[in-house]
């Protein structure tokens, strides 16, 4: 664990921390209007 | 230790110019995370077969585990605010995590008991502390917009049931290539289901490692640019005055919010637990319903999807109309819409879904807004704490809204026979809980000004950047 880092810094951590959560609610969701559409359709 | 000392609140104060804009996926990657409870249906058929058990006792791990997080929210609220939101969180994943790991040893020994304590006892506690971790400190961060914040992190818990339950099936169909999801039938190997348990506990640490790194308290003296609380306490029922958990507990608006948050979590569990077969016997001709099984479990990855886009989208309103008016709307145009789903639902399964989905929509907004009404009552010094208080309501509503479903549904016949016509009953019965709750929404007053704690000399226990963060100690 790390002391906080400076501001300028910053940059790359909000992107990961961004990335990381809009990948796994995208994987959610997308995988839920799949299936939620393969069923509806069938 | 240095990298327990780490963990320490003093620890966590963000340097100056630190960006806000870390803390809500800090707090969403501990949410999605602990949001895996709601995903264990994925695996039940699997863990009966496993255990050769019942139905009940495989539910009673869920039960255990809800009754650990209203319990250790409760009890652990003021802990959390003492100790900090990193600390918490730290404590949380590892509950979290240690609670698959030891139920991952139940499983692969038959030992069912183990489970109960893993993922029920263990998982639990994490649940309840992550659940509360991030709230107090995203609303010191977003004093000018509470309502999103907390609808942010608490959306993400409506968001982890969507990733785990297709993730679970994909995991459970790579270590079992016997195991097809798609069959309702199929069930997984005890094996497929020890290496899914320790997969979902290593890789939830790692993801909630994300949020104990990045979280932080804001700065004594810290506000958002152009911020100015004083414009904030102008609007009804905000204060800018300070309330201990121990004193907001004897007011009369705390009991009166608990009253709208269980009757808004009452009247939408009751559709959530009975969603699959409700819409299968609305649409029913006959013995058969025209809505397939495998349909009703899309029906059921839609609310999912208005639960948590309900949670975000409400939430963040509420910061602009204000915390009383967008409960009325939940409550008031919920009730309109538990009539029409009983009187009219059964016309169109659009309507019907349409219907359910606002009604679910309601209900996750209806929890993430609740920080944020507690923050305006009783200001920002020991939320976590009162909002863990709060949540009892949660787990009184987990247990009367599928009673008063289950209940007139038993009146009316047996499961597969029932038509829309069974479920008036217990529709209408959820307009009244709603009332009840819309009625106890328009009593909640301010707090009296003798409850607040003074400016100076505040308890030993609060963060002394909690006054500062805030701006303003005045009331």
């Amino acid at each position: 664990m790390t002391e906080p880092q400076p501001p300028e810094n910053q940059t790359a951590r909000l992107w990961v921390s961004w990335l990381l959560v809009a990948a796994l609610l995208g994987y959610g969701v997308t995988q839920t209007v799949i299936t939620a559409v393969k069923l509806f359709t069938h | 230790m240095p990298l327990l000392s780490a963990l320490d609140h003093e620890h966590t104060v963000a340097p100056a110019g630190y960006s806000r804009w870390l803390i809500p996926p800090a707090a969403l990657s501990v949410h999605l995370c602990i949001g895996q409870a709601y995903a264990t249906s994925v695996y039940k058929n699997s863990l009966i077969a496993h255990f050769d058990a019942s139905q009940t006792a495989i539910g009673v791990i869920f039960s255990i585990a809800i009754v650990m997080l209203g319990l250790s929210a409760a009890v652990g609220g003021t802990w959390v605010e003492a100790n900090g939101p990193r600390k918490a969180m730290f404590v949380s994943a590892s509950f979290w995590a240690s609670g698959f790991l030891v139920g991952a040893v139940g499983i692969a020994t038959k030992q069912l008991w183990l489970v109960y304590l893993g993922y029920g006892f263990l998982g639990g506690i994490g649940l309840g502390i992550g659940y509360i971790s991030p709230v107090s400190t995203l609303i010191k961060w977003f004093p000018d917009r509470p309502g999103l914040a907390t609808g942010l992190a608490i959306m993400g818990f409506g968001g982890g049931a969507m990733v785990a339950s297709p993730l679970s099936r994909q995991l459970l169909e790579l270590y079992d290539s016997g195991y097809d999801s798609a069959n309702a039938s199929s069930v997984a190997s005890g094996g497929a289901l020890v290496g899914l348990f320790v997969t979902l506990g290593i890789g939830y640490f790692v993801i909630m490692m994300f949020g104990v790194v990045n979280v932080r308290v804001p700065p004594p003296g810290w506000r958002p640019a152009g911020f100015d609380p004083a414009a904030v306490a102008a609007r009804p029922l905000v204060t800018n005055g300070h309330v201990t958990a121990a004193n907001a507990i004897r007011t009369r608006s705390f009991w009166l919010l608990w009253v709208v948050l269980f009757c808004n979590v009452t009247a939408g569990i009751g559709i959530l637990e009975q969603a699959s077969p409700m819409i299968q016997d609305f649409f029913r001709d006959g013995t058969t319903s025209t809505v397939t099984v495998a349909a009703a479990g899309g029906f059921v990855g839609l609310l999912s999807l208005f639960n948590m886009a309900g949670r975000f989208a409400w939430s963040s309103t509420s910061d602009l109309i204000g915390r009383r008016p967008i409960y009325l709307l939940y409550l008031g145009v919920g009730m309109v819409l538990y009539a029409l789903l009983a009187s009219v639902g059964h016309l169109a399964t659009a309507l019907f879904v349409l219907l359910a989905g606002v009604i679910l929509s309601f209900y996750g907004g209806g929890f993430a807004t609740v920080p944020a009404y507690l923050r305006d009552l009783f200001g920002t010094l020991q939320v976590g704490a009162i909002h863990g208080r709060l949540l009892t309501a949660w787990s009184a509503a987990g247990i009367a809204g599928p009673l008063i479903v289950n209940g007139f549904l038993d009146a009316q016949g047996k499961p597969g026979t029932l038509t829309a016509e069974a479920y008036r009953p217990a529709l209408f019965t959820m307009v009244g809980v709603l009332a009840i709750g819309f009625v106890a929404n328009l009593l909640i007053r301010p707090v009296p000004d003798h409850l607040h704690e003074p400016p100076a000399g505040r308890p030993a226990t609060s963060p002394p950047q909690t006054v500062a963060a805030e701006g303003s100690p005045a009331r």
